[in-house]
């Protein structure tokens, strides 16, 4: 609603782009709800807190009793586990990819948690569309690559970017200079702006189309074309709504698949 | 002639939105061809589709952020 609010007082005559205040709200933390000691806890932080507090007590409660014949919940966690230990870490990364299955875990289910209060009700709002905590991951990302990459190859890893050997020798700081710039400094950025953007998109999406239709709505009373804008408005947020669940799962896989290929191309830079 | 008023940013976000709108549908059009010839294939075509639609999406991604930013 801000935006549409802001829009209004804004005069595109004299400005050119019509940046409503609390933009800003996407890049800064809110005023402290609580303090936990000597630290504030903002909304965004209570929920990293409640993500992680989630996250372990459904893996506790999931895998707690390893049975033979396993009830639903411990089917639902398994599967979840198995889906990232097979389908990403060892399917992309090769079979080394094993070892890095338990941080693709927790990225994946930390990313899918902080993606899904976007369609929480009463939460309704992702904490991975705050940039600092995509920026985040992605920096975790950025450091597990380049020590996995340095670790296996040495100083190999660098040269190899710096100076390919696959093409011709004229071609070869051109083309050495684009990698380098590539995999140090856009893979990370992509990382997290592809993240934070999906999430900003749809966070603003869903609270223009339900928040302007219930206004719409609620004005049946004083202008009745007002409701027939209003219904179909809102309508079409609620299919953006289940749009938005689809994109969330999608959002968080395609974060733990970038982050296994990033690995897999620093391990083994020849396929 | 009339004045044009409104945010030159969302145009420029609409200009950024072409280039990866066409690839999206490039590389979704060709994975579903894949499958279609190898469905056996299909669960790697699928992985790859994906990675190719978020490498190509960033683009659109980097010009809705700069929107903000401009």
């Amino acid at each position: 609603m801000g935006l549409i609010l802001a829009s209004a007082t804004c005069d595109p005559s004299t400005e050119i782009i019509c940046a409503p205040e609390n933009v800003r709200e996407l890049f800064e933390f809110r005023t402290p709800i609580f303090y936990l000691g000597p630290l504030p806890v903002t909304r965004t932080v209570f929920l990293i807190l409640l993500a992680a507090v989630i996250v372990s007590l459904v893996l506790y409660f999931g895998l707690r009793k390893k049975s033979v014949v396993p009830g639903k919940f411990q089917v639902i966690v398994e599967a979840i586990i198995t889906f990232v230990k097979d389908g990403i870490a060892v399917d992309i990364i090769g079979e080394h990819g094993a070892r890095f299955a338990p941080w693709l875990l927790s990225i994946f289910l930390f990313v899918l948690m902080g993606n899904l209060y976007e369609v929480t009700p009463f939460v309704n709002f992702p904490i991975t569309s705050r940039i600092a905590i995509p920026a985040f991951l992605a920096l975790l990302t950025y450091v597990v690559f380049v020590v996995a990459g340095a670790k296996r190859q040495g100083i190999r890893y660098i040269v190899d970017i710096a100076w390919p050997k696959s093409v011709p020798v004229a071609l070869r700081p051109l083309v050495g200079l684009i990698e380098l710039v590539s995999t140090f400094a856009l893979r990370p950025i992509t990382l997290a702006v592809r993240l934070f953007a999906n999430l900003v998109a749809g966070h603003l999406m869903l609270t223009l189309l339900l928040a302007s239709g219930w206004i719409f709505m609620s004005h049946v009373g004083e202008i009745g074309a007002r409701a027939a804008i209003g219904i179909p408005w809102f309508a079409l947020g609620l299919g953006i709504y289940v749009f938005e669940i689809v994109v969330i799962m999608l959002q968080a896989y395609i974060f733990t698949l970038l982050s296994a290929v990033y690995v897999q191309t620093s391990l083994y830079p020849d396929h | 002639m009339e004045e044009i008023k409104g945010a030159v940013a969302l145009i420029g976000y609409g200009l950024a939105a072409i280039g990866p709108g066409i690839g999206i549908g490039i590389v979704a059009g060709s994975a579903i061809e894949a499958m279609a010839r190898q469905p056996e294939a299909a669960g790697l075509a699928r992985t790859t589709m994906f990675l190719g639609i978020a490498f190509t999406e960033a683009l659109a991604l980097i010009g809705f952020v700069l929107y903000f930013l401009a």
